[in-house]
């Protein structure tokens, strides 16, 4: 005979809330923040190509935290999205708010319906033009979507560095500095971060379509230096 | 459409126009009994640091259609793509292979290789060609930055794709311009000497064919002149290439016409 228990459904939220953020808090985490010419995104990652941050469309990027398959996979949806819709459309129709709300209702249906909820959160950036604002959305991995004003911090410790990056000026400041406030509240007062440790991605006008730019470890450096 | 995601046995992978299949996004070719603008002259002149395009600016029809068509594009920094036959079809082509390579690169953060974007078109072309009375043949050349060299790849109507050491041609105008190559070309041909062979060649396609547009000094609407080295694609400015065609144009008026003798 078969047992069935009754577990209410606060518990349940709970349980798979719970379930989600410790294998979130297992990953390391991103910072993302608007500069005076664009935005920037800067991951701790020692990988060279296992990347976290990624080109999505001409003025968008994507960064994700958790479990890799799990973000990477939503990160080639992303693309998918886009390029189609630029593809149907036009260019200019691809926009990153309507990506956020598809990335915030799969992930609300995978925390509800799935076998289990993705141990994941996503960042959608975009950098403005005349007709679209300079946004970072954030989505958690129950599918909560945020708009946040001037920094996003994603990951397990995403409060700690949030308090840290918060220290810095109000007013937007150019890369270096911007750089230079991410990789000291990602790092913390224990740790000293080098190119190396680091993915450092932005989205900036260069007079070209695409504004996407993966910094080399020799620019970060320099930018850091 | 939705989010679009995959299981791991069902994913599309970094090919765009396989995605586009599956979700119907690309719609198979219907058969049109109407004939669409089309006739051409590119040429492609591979030189010792890269490649050398020309193409002609017009579209016809029964009549011309169009005099300031883009038939040559940037497919991709090192890459230029160039069509032949309906326009309608090729400017499907030229779409399709530029947001094909780009979100290749997105999906893999790595570049496909000359060879393999010539090889993506390959399925594309047959598939158009062979259920479609509207063909499109492509040129495409580049710079292979893994081997350090200009290349040049043509097709034929089934998809087949080759790649060409010398010179290529497609469009109506090919076998005037063709000949003009074939007298002119020799290996280790620099930039200059390239460009100046290329706009000859068209001079010549212009000249004979009527469904190719020449040099129009009235408008001041040239053929399209591009480089692509290790620089990458490089559009030649208007003025340039109108002093190129002008140069070419007084030589020809001084002869009374007469292009034999010597390339001129």
């Amino acid at each position: 005979m078969t047992n069935y228990f009754y577990v209410s459904p606060e518990q349940l939220i709970k349980d798979r809330a719970e379930f989600a953020q410790k294998g979130i808090a297992r990953g390391r985490s991103i910072v993302a923040a608007i500069y005076d010419q664009g935005v920037l995104m800067v991951a701790e990652n020692p990988s060279a190509s296992l990347n976290k941050i990624s080109e999505v469309y001409d003025r968008i990027a994507f960064a994700g935290v958790g479990k890799y398959n799990e973000f990477d996979r939503l990160r080639e949806a992303g693309i998918r999205w886009a390029d189609s819709t630029g593809f149907t459309y036009s260019r200019e129709d691809v926009d990153a708010r309507a990506l956020a709300n598809y990335y915030a209702q799969h992930l609300g249906d995978m925390f509800t319906e799935g076998q289990k909820p993705l141990e994941v959160e996503i960042l959608v950036a975009q950098l403005g033009n005349k007709v679209r604002p300079t946004k970072l959305y954030r989505v958690a991995y129950e599918g909560t979507i945020s708009d946040e004003p001037r920094f996003a911090v994603l990951g397990g410790d995403a409060d700690t560095i949030k308090d840290r990056f918060a220290l810095s000026e109000d007013s937007l400041e150019p890369l270096r500095t911007t750089l230079h406030n991410a990789v000291s509240a990602l790092a913390g007062p224990d740790r000293v971060f080098t190119a190396d440790d680091l993915e450092v991605c932005v989205l900036e006008d260069r007079g070209s379509r695409r504004t996407f730019e993966r910094l080399s470890d020799a620019r970060v450096s320099d930018l850091l230096g | 459409m939705g989010l679009p995601l995959f299981s791991a046995h069902g994913d599309p992978g970094p090919s765009f126009w396989h995605f586009a299949e599956m979700s119907g996004i690309d719609p198979a070719p219907r058969d049109h009994s109407r004939e669409n603008p089309h006739a051409t002259t590119v040429i492609a002149v591979r030189y010792v640091g890269g490649v050398v395009m020309v193409g002609d600016r017009q579209a016809t029809g029964n009549y011309i259609a169009s005099r300031d068509v883009r038939k040559i594009e940037r497919a991709d920094r090192f890459t230029a793509l160039a069509i032949s036959g309906s326009a309608a079809r090729g400017m499907e082509l030229l779409k399709i292979a530029q947001l094909s390579f780009e979100h290749y690169e997105k999906m893999t953060d790595s570049s496909l290789s000359l060879e393999g974007k010539a090889n993506y078109l390959s399925p594309i072309i047959q598939r158009n060609n062979l259920t479609s009375p509207l063909g499109v043949l492509p040129l495409l050349a580049g710079w292979d930055e893994s081997h350090d060299q200009g290349r040049i790849f043509e097709y034929d109507g089934a998809g087949g794709c080759y790649e060409r050491f010398d010179f290529a041609t497609i469009g109506s105008g090919s076998p005037f311009a063709e000949g003009a190559l074939r007298l002119g070309f020799r290996e280790n041909l620099n930039r200059e000497e390239a460009l100046e062979l290329g706009a000859l060649a068209l001079y010549e396609a212009g000249d004979n064919d009527p469904s190719t547009g020449g040099p129009d000094f009235v408008r001041e609407i040239y053929p399209m002149m591009v480089t692509v080295s290790e620089d990458g694609f490089h559009e030649l400015p208007t003025p340039d290439v109108g002093e190129r065609f002008r140069s070419i144009n007084a030589r020809r008026t001084e002869s009374r016409g007469v292009a034999g003798g010597s390339l001129r």
